[in-house]
């Protein structure tokens, strides 16, 4: 086949790309070189600089240990999470093993190469070879027919996945996570540690490819999760779930631990007695789980946004709205619908009647009702779970829905609340992870994920490969094969991060573009579009002996931002591009010259005679213009104007609202002293509120916070009266809290001028405090709510 | 006459793949087109004016694959080789006739009677090559900020593109005999033109076809076909070309040369290259030859307006390119800006300002206009995805991938403004027939309706359920106060909209107040941030507004939040073909739409409202 691919390519006329399928061998003719297995991954990162310390240049396959290649495309979306792996490795923040640095060193054992590139033995061990399970792979990709050749394998050909993964196991290195590294963070062993493990091993790899092998990681998963035993295929979604609940109880549950430990040393009678209080106010409402303890609410804050449930009784009219929070959003499919279309689906209106009745508390009984749920306040990593797979009519088999769904690069929400902060956020996709398969039994589970400044790559288990940006939009499920978007990370961003890696981002394109010469790229129109070749299957052709400059090129072909500082994203279309676009031909250019002295003195006569007709029109015309031109300065002058006259508004309004928050705080700051005479301190109080407040986070039921929140009012007091206070008290607390987190102790206001881009600033004022959220708007609602819980 | 089968849509086939996968051949049917007229109410679009049925639905054959030139079909889903490109079909329509041109709101406020201005027809002036427009009052009524009903239009035609560049009129020549291109079609050896199939009473037919009927040219994968949409045969083309592995991808007919002896059809392909075809004497010239000028594929075409010989192309590396027809191509390396003529009005504001918005690589008033390209812009590097020329003929309107819609004077080759999409590319644009407005569609899912002369969004059209491909006036259901556009999209759907700039639908937060004026927004938002909150994405916007802004011309407008812009629903949504669709065009008396797959679905007007139709 090869051989045809290199007739065809010789037939045609300029180069060609010839697809990953002929790269190999074509490359083997064009420019010699003597080593035959660099890969397109390690062509992109040859002439990178230094290795990073963020574990951002670290591009790791994985291996594959019969059917976990649903872990693989997961903790690859994960760990390329940029504030998700941050926190992750540096979550517990003091090892209490006196590790200086607070880092445990890492020695990663590293499997011996294996000669002959067979099974591994890992592999082996759990009844299946690499082979056998490659084969099994390929026979998935039902309705292809895999044509291997009478006796060939089909690791055996070069283009093939199986032969790129296994000599992806043999370049190695393979990290064998073997180990488990808890006790150096001191803490029990979990999911949260072992996946803390495998992204400190690869932040500290020396190499920045190769393969990792997540035994440990597997085991204490299924150790978890009874249902994962198995060597089945599994659904990669609900891995995520819970991966994701996994690490957040871990970290609550090793808060909690320390908390207890740190309790238990000190004498502190009074602190003691405090945390005897909020233990037993805690066992009093029968509640267990984590406290909250500073640093634990990163995975909250990270994913988790917040949905309102508005629900209208249509017998009584009365609206009730309810919060959620949630770790992402699980979106039913229509056909021939884009993912803003189904977001919006989401958020519609649903009836709520016959079986489906809604209970309403003001007319007390069922009642059919109008519900809807909005976004009130949307995660910085936004992670769309695309419901691929439902139930047949008879509700005994998940089929698997082949919709084309298209979605964007960038995304913002268009059902989001009317008091949502920033509705207007934009997001931008950074990993889609790929099912590939007929239905939910079967399939192959791959990312394509983009990296910070290497482009897109696609990770298929032990293989990592570049890809172009258009290969994103292969997967919105109408391309044959089978393979379909299944879950979409955004994360957040802004216009000017985006318009300047597009400026970037057109370069290396624009750069791809001019060696493709013949090629169709992908589909220009519509977007739906097909393929365009990758780098992969492109830099090869480049001529060796073509300048340096076309090396550098290459590179930048797949980082939309340049990794070197030369070739940072300075917009210099018109030098870079075209030095590389156009073949610079002297001849043309004597041409021109030649021509242009003809031409000058024709020119000459031309002009005067013409200059003569054309200066009266022309001094009118440019007058108009000018005039216009005017006009359109003014007016924008005028807009900008505007615009800033309101920034200033805007901005003296934050003043404010931070001089009266600074106001409310002094007199805040009084009254505990006016009030000490009470039984509890009104320290105590909003502490003890703060715990039983986190633990309603932790248990992630939102009725639960509800009810929670009417118990623990009734639990600290009795009469109306004084729950109003507290309440009262409470808000302030929150907000004292707040104050200490984000200087915006003010309401909404305030919330203004906080960052939203910042995605790892540690202060964006929602950290454990999404169930405030709740709270305010809760008592926002206004006093008549809470003058009923009172009277009940 | 026996009936073939129907077209196979090979590049789903698993019957085709898994043939060409085992290294057999593929299976080489060729099929023929096919009409149908469904009816049922699934095929009436029921509007306020009345019901729209559909008349035909031409099913165009997909070409089976090149058999030396198929595509590599790798088994393997993540294969990252290229597949054939296709931009679904597109129709170029053709009326000879000077009744079927929309009337021309732009020419409202002049003096020339609507319907008596016959298009430009053929000039017999020295000048002939590139007549200035008739068809174009100046454009500054586009400063005025009153909207007002009275368009104020200064007379006066735009100049034509390039004017004052003696080096661009080419050796005068009789002026009624049209140049045709140079090579025999159908007795082409090229390896770029497979073959061509004319139809045998071709002749006869066009010499049959009514004047105020359409030709329609449409592409369809590898295939390009000239039909008779007006001919009960319509399902027999006229003239099928099938390339090798290029697809056309768009194409354009100019107005200004059409005759019943001559069309100056041009078409653009995946492979950059570029055809000027003449579909009655079987002629066609290759240009930009093995992308030799520029080797991205072309994504939009078209005659510039009042020009016999110059086209714009887009090509997907974010040059907009002018051609001429009759020149021959060569190696193009940017010119030094400097080299632009000095004596002129456009050169002297764009030798200095080279700004990296709109890159002038060769300028129009270049000297040296032997060969092609006559003028090289670039935008920037992302894949422009579709452009449109202004009716006034100074302004053109170009969107891309990146999500902006730039406004720029071609005229003088400078770029006005750039906007930016809510989110995602842009993939559509087109002007109001008066040129006030500017439509786009992307994959925000929107239409957004912008105001050239007020330089702000005007409002966005929510109703689409997937990104939004082809957005069109509908130039007989438009005044100067109410307006009438359609959009397609990936979702399958037609949505009609009416806009109408007075009753805008303001969303909630900021209905109460007075619409359309810059300050009342602003005061909005300035309220909204004293009550609740302001977005910090509006404050990073605006900060970008003000770096940004400092070059002379180029005005970038920062996006507009939600919570300010007006929504406007549709007036008719529904789903009109099985596959996506990509294309969509006003008649006087019908819709037009294609799809991806092939079908061109002629929709017929309200009838009753069609004998009513004002004549004026």
């Amino acid at each position: 086949m090869s051989g045809l691919f290199s007739k065809l390519k010789g037939a045609s006329s300029g180069p060609t790309s010839p697809g990953s399928a002929a790269s190999p061998s074509t490359k083997h003719k064009k420019d010699a070189e003597p080593e035959p297995e660099i890969t397109p991954l390690q062509k992109m990162l040859q002439n990178a600089g230094p290795i990073r310390e963020d574990g951002s240049d670290k591009f790791f396959g994985m291996e594959n240990f019969g059917n976990t290649c649903y872990c693989n495309s997961m903790v690859q979306a994960l760990y390329f999470s940029v504030p998700f792996r941050e926190n992750v490795v540096r979550y517990p923040p003091l090892s209490p093993n006196g590790t200086p640095n607070g880092q445990p060193k890492i020695v990663v054992p590293i499997r011996a190469p294996v000669q002959n590139g067979g099974a591994s033995p890992a592999a082996k061990a759990k009844g299946l070879s690499a082979a056998e399970a490659m084969k099994r792979r390929a026979a998935i990709n039902a309705g292809q027919p895999v044509p291997p050749g009478p006796g060939q394998r089909p690791e055996d050909k070069p283009d093939s996945p199986e032969y790129k993964k296994k000599h992806a196991m043999l370049a190695g290195p393979v990290l064998e996570m073997t180990y488990d590294n808890a006790s150096a963070y001191g803490m029990e062993e979990s999911t949260f540690t072992a996946l803390k493990d495998i992204f400190m091993a690869l932040v500290a790899s020396t190499s920045r490819s190769g393969v990792l092998s997540p035994q440990r990681f597997l085991e204490i998963f299924k150790r978890d999760n009874e249902m994962f035993r198995t060597s089945m295929h599994q659904d990669a979604h609900e891995f995520y779930g819970l991966v994701l609940n996994a690490v957040i109880n871990n970290v609550e549950a090793n808060a909690q631990r320390r908390k207890e430990l740190e309790a238990g040393r000190k004498d502190n009678a009074l602190s003691s007695s405090i945390n005897a209080a909020v233990a037993s106010a805690a066992s009093a409402i029968g509640l267990n789980g984590g406290t909250r303890s500073p640093g634990t609410g990163w995975v909250h804050e990270i994913f988790e946004g917040v949905l309102t449930s508005e629900t209208k009784c249509l017998t009584c009219e009365t609206a009730s709205q309810r919060d959620e929070t949630f770790l992402d959003l699980s979106i039913d499919l229509e056909e021939h619908s884009s993912v803003t279309s189904c977001l919006r689906k989401f958020s519609a209106e649903e009836m709520l009647c016959e079986r489906n009745k809604f209970h309403c508390d003001n007319c007390g009984g069922l009642q059919e009702a109008e519900k809807r749920m909005k976004i009130k306040r949307l995660p910085k990593i936004l992670a769309l779970h695309l419901k691929r797979f439902k139930y047949t009519e008879d509700m005994t088999r998940l089929q698997k829905l082949f919709h084309r769904v298209v979605y964007p690069y960038h995304l913002r929400m268009f059902n989001t609340t009317d008091d949502a902060d920033d509705p207007d956020r934009l997001y931008e996709l950074y990993a889609v992870v790929v099912h590939i398969g007929g239905n939910a039994y079967h399939g192959h589970y791959v990312s394509v994920i983009k990296t910070k400044d290497r482009g897109w790559l696609l990770f298929d288990d032990e293989m990592v490969e570049p890809v172009d940006k258009h290969y994103v939009k292969n997967f919105f499920g109408d391309k044959p094969g089978q393979a379909c978007a299944y879950v979409l990370f955004y994360q957040e961003t802004t216009v000017e991060a985006m318009r300047k890696e597009q400026e970037a981002e057109g370069l290396a394109e624009a750069a791809l573009a001019s060696q493709e010469a013949d090629l169709a790229l992908g589909n220009p129109l519509n977007g739906n579009s097909l393929a365009t070749p990758s780098k992969a299957a492109v830099t090869p052709i480049t001529p060796p002996d073509d300048q340096n400059e076309f090396v550098s090129l290459n590179t930048v072909i797949s980082n939309p931002l340049p990794t070197s500082p030369e070739i940072a994203p300075k917009p210099a279309p018109g030098t870079l591009t075209h030095a590389s676009t156009l073949p610079i031909l002297p001849q043309p250019e004597a041409e021109k010259r030649k021509s242009k002295e003809e031409r000058a003195r024709e020119q000459k006569e031309n002009k005067e005679a013409e200059k003569a007709r054309k200066v009266a029109a022309k001094a009118a015309e440019k007058e108009k213009a000018k005039e216009a031109e005017k006009k359109r300065k003014e007016l924008e002058q005028k807009r900008k104007d505007y615009q800033r006259h309101q920034d200033e508004e805007v901005k003296k309004v934050i003043q404010l609202s931070k001089t009266t928050a600074a106001e409310e705080e002094q007199k805040r700051k009084a009254t505990p002293d006016a009030g000490n005479g009470g039984p509890i301190t009104n320290e105590a109080d909003s502490q003890e509120k703060d715990k039983l407040f986190g633990r309603t986070t932790l248990s992630r039921s939102h009725k639960g916070s509800k009810s929670l929140g009417r118990k623990s009012f009734g639990f600290l007091s009795k009469s109306g009266e004084k729950e109003k206070f507290i309440a009262k008290h409470e808000k302030i607390s929150e907000k004292d809290k707040q104050t200490q987190n984000t200087e915006n102790g003010q309401d909404t206001t305030a919330k203004d001028e906080q960052p939203a881009v910042d995605i790892d600033a540690p202060h964006t004022g929602q950290k454990g405090e999404k169930p405030k959220d709740g709270r305010f708007s809760f008592s926002g609602l206004g006093r008549k709510k809470s003058g009923m819980f009172s009277s009940s | 006459m026996f009936v073939l089968p129907p077209p196979p849509r090979y590049p789903s086939q698993a019957a085709y793949n898994l043939a060409v996968a085992n290294g057999q051949a593929a299976p080489m049917i060729e099929t023929n087109n096919i009409l149908s007229h469904p009816t049922g109410p699934e095929y009436q679009l029921v509007v306020g004016e009345g019901t729209y049925i559909l008349k035909d639905d031409l099913h165009l054959a997909t070409p089976p694959p090149h058999p030396s030139e198929t595509p590599i079909i790798n088994p393997n889903p993540l294969a990252t080789n290229p597949q054939p490109a296709t931009g679904g079909t597109r129709v170029s329509l053709l009326s000879l006739s000077s009744r079927a041109e929309p009337p021309s709101l732009f020419r409202v406020g002049t003096n020339k009677s609507i319907r008596s201005g016959i298009q430009a027809s053929i000039q017999e002036s020295p000048n002939e090559g590139r007549p200035s427009a008739d068809i174009a009052p100046s454009s500054d009524a586009g400063t005025s900020l009153s909207g007002s009903s009275k368009p104020l239009r200064s007379l006066g035609s735009a100049p034509a593109f390039g004017e004052g560049n003696a080096m661009l009129l080419g050796p005068s020549r009789d002026a009624g005999k049209r140049r045709k291109p140079k090579n025999n079609i159908a007795k082409s050896n090229s390896s770029f033109i497979s073959r061509c199939i004319v139809h045998e009473n071709m002749a006869k037919r066009v010499n049959e076809h009514p004047v105020e009927g359409y030709f329609a040219f449409a592409n369809i994968n590898r295939a390009f076909q000239w039909l008779d949409l007006s001919s009960p045969q319509m399902a027999d083309h006229l003239t099928k070309i099938l390339f090798t592995k290029g697809h056309c991808l768009c194409h354009d007919i100019n107005q200004v040369t059409k005759s019943m002896s001559h069309i100056d059809l041009i078409m653009g392909f995946s492979t950059g290259e570029i055809i000027w075809f003449e579909p009655i004497s079987q002629k066609y010239t290759r240009l930009n030859k093995n992308g030799i000028i520029n080797s991205t594929p072309v994504s939009e075409i078209r005659w510039i307006p009042g020009s016999e010989n110059l086209f714009l192309a887009a090509h997907m590396d974010g040059s907009l390119i002018v051609y001429d027809k009759e020149k021959d191509d060569a190696a193009f390396s940017p010119e030094e800006n400097g080299q632009q003529t000095n004596g002129h009005s456009t050169s002297d504001d764009s030798v200095d300002q080279v700004t990296p918005k709109l890159h002038v690589d060769k300028s129009v008033h270049s000297k040296n206009q032997k060969v092609n390209p006559v003028s090289f812009w670039k935008l920037s590097n992302q894949r422009i995805n579709a452009f449109a020329f202004s009716p006034d003929n100074r302004h053109i309107a170009v969107v891309s991938e990146d999500g902006t819609l730039r406004i720029i004077d071609y005229l003088k080759e400078q770029l006005l403004d750039i906007y930016s999409s809510y989110y995602g590319g842009f993939l559509c644009v087109c002007w109001s027939p008066d040129g006030k407005y500017v439509l786009t569609g992307g994959q925000d899912d929107l239409v957004s309706i912008w105001s050239v002369a007020e330089s702000t969004i005007v409002a966005r059209c929510q109703g689409h359920q997937s990104w939004v491909t082809a957005v069109c006036f509908d130039p007989w259901r438009c005044d100067d106060r109410n307006y009438r556009f359609g959009s397609v999209g990936e979702d399958c759907r037609l949505l009609l909209w009416d806009f109408n700039v007075g009753m805008l639908h303001r969303p909630k937060a900021s209905s109460a107040r007075n619409r359309g004026s810059i300050s009342s927004r602003l005061t909005n938002t300035l309220q909204r941030a004293e009550t609740q909150n302001t977005t910090p994405s509006r404050l990073r916007s605006n900060s970008s507004i003000s770096a940004d802004c400092e070059d002379d011309h180029t005005i970038e407008h920062p996006v507009e939040p939600r919570a300010t812009t007006a929504m406007l629903p549709p007036v008719m949504s529904k789903v009109i073909d099985p596959d996506p669709l990509c294309w969509l065009r006003f008649t006087e008396d019908t819709i037009i739409t294609s799809c991806k797959s092939g079908h061109i679905r002629t929709w017929d007007r309200p009838k009753d409202v069609a004998t009513e139709r004002k004549t004026g």
